[in-house]
């Protein structure tokens, strides 16, 4: 609405679009392609951590729910049943290749002390990024780090932080409540923190470079 | 003062950046981090955080997706419209 569409010149609402899709419209399901297709794309490898085998699960993924659409009911959103289906075969292959990283204790923050404040001072990140490093490399260092996450934490980044997915969408994707959903997020970015916080406050030259 | 405990604080910060807490919460979490310079630099980086991330995307898409999403298209296409395919063997005939 509003334009924001520029595949189609007259927006469709999505009960159209589905009616459409389900119809095997080939304008439709370019649209749709077009549309979510580089996000899927850049979910999936960011997930699986390599782009080549990303392209092949998109692929898969996207036939298959063009196979399967006559199911889709709307319980959710489309966005919501892509980023199922592509995330369900994207886990599915780490899974198979037993990559799948798991949340590990070791990564916990012991921050606090018995009364719950701080133990120490919370170290500051004055150093970091702009003055010594261009927003590229940042982002790329950001990208770096992101891609060792455990995929839990991983995906719910991915989704809400990267890729700006609404809660709901989220939660339908990956099928889980609001509120696993809103402590998996908080643990996500602790985690990706405290991994940015080891490579981007001491010499960061040599960490990026290196 | 320091009323909240700061694991308390610190628990709530991605609640209150994506707008999740009441108003109530809102206001003790930031009359916490006005007085407590640990729990401000972590709100900051934890900020930092989401808006990196949020940056991620855009030097993606800039410099790698057009080309190679190209070709998950044309494979996913040329499914949906297999018409589209030349016809083969009428000249073998
Ligand atoms: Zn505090």
């Amino acid at each position: 609405m509003h334009g924001q569409n520029r595949h189609h010149t007259e927006p469709l609402t999505e009960a159209a679009q589905v009616k459409a899709l389900k119809a095997g419209d080939a304008v439709a399901w370019r649209d749709l392609l077009s549309r979510y297709g580089p996000s899927l794309l850049n979910y999936a490898s960011s997930l699986l951590g390599d782009r080549g085998a990303a392209e092949e699960i998109l692929q898969d993924s996207l036939v298959n729910i063009y196979r399967t659409i006559d199911r889709f009911e709307g319980r959710c959103s489309l966005k919501s049943w892509l980023y199922r289906g592509v995330h369900n075969r994207a886990i599915d292959e780490i899974r198979r290749r037993k990559r799948y990283v798991e949340v590990s204790a070791d990564g916990l923050e012991d921050y606090f002390n018995e009364q719950g404040h701080w133990k120490h001072d919370c170290p500051g990140w004055d150093g970091l990024a702009a003055k010594q490093l261009d927003e590229k490399r940042v982002l790329s260092v950001v990208r770096q780090e992101m891609d060792r996450l455990p995929h839990m934490h991983r995906e719910v980044l991915l989704m809400k932080d990267v890729e700006g997915l609404k809660t709901s969408e989220i939660c339908a994707a990956l099928e889980i409540s609001a509120g696993n959903l809103r402590i998996r997020i908080h643990r996500a970015r602790v985690a990706l923190r405290t991994a940015l916080s080891i490579t981007l406050s001491v010499p960061l030259r040599a960490a990026v470079v290196g | 003062m320091m009323y909240l405990q700061c694991a308390k604080v610190v628990d709530k910060i991605s609640d209150i950046m994506d707008g999740h807490a009441s108003i109530l919460v809102r206001m003790r979490f930031h009359g916490h981090l006005l007085l407590c310079k640990n729990c401000r630099r972590y709100y900051d980086q934890l900020r930092t955080v989401r808006t990196l991330s949020g940056q991620v995307k855009s030097v993606d898409l800039l410099t790698e997706l057009p080309d190679d999403f190209g070709q998950v298209m044309d494979f996913v296409m040329a499914e949906i419209e297999p018409e589209i395919e030349p016809e083969k063997g009428e000249k073998d005939a």
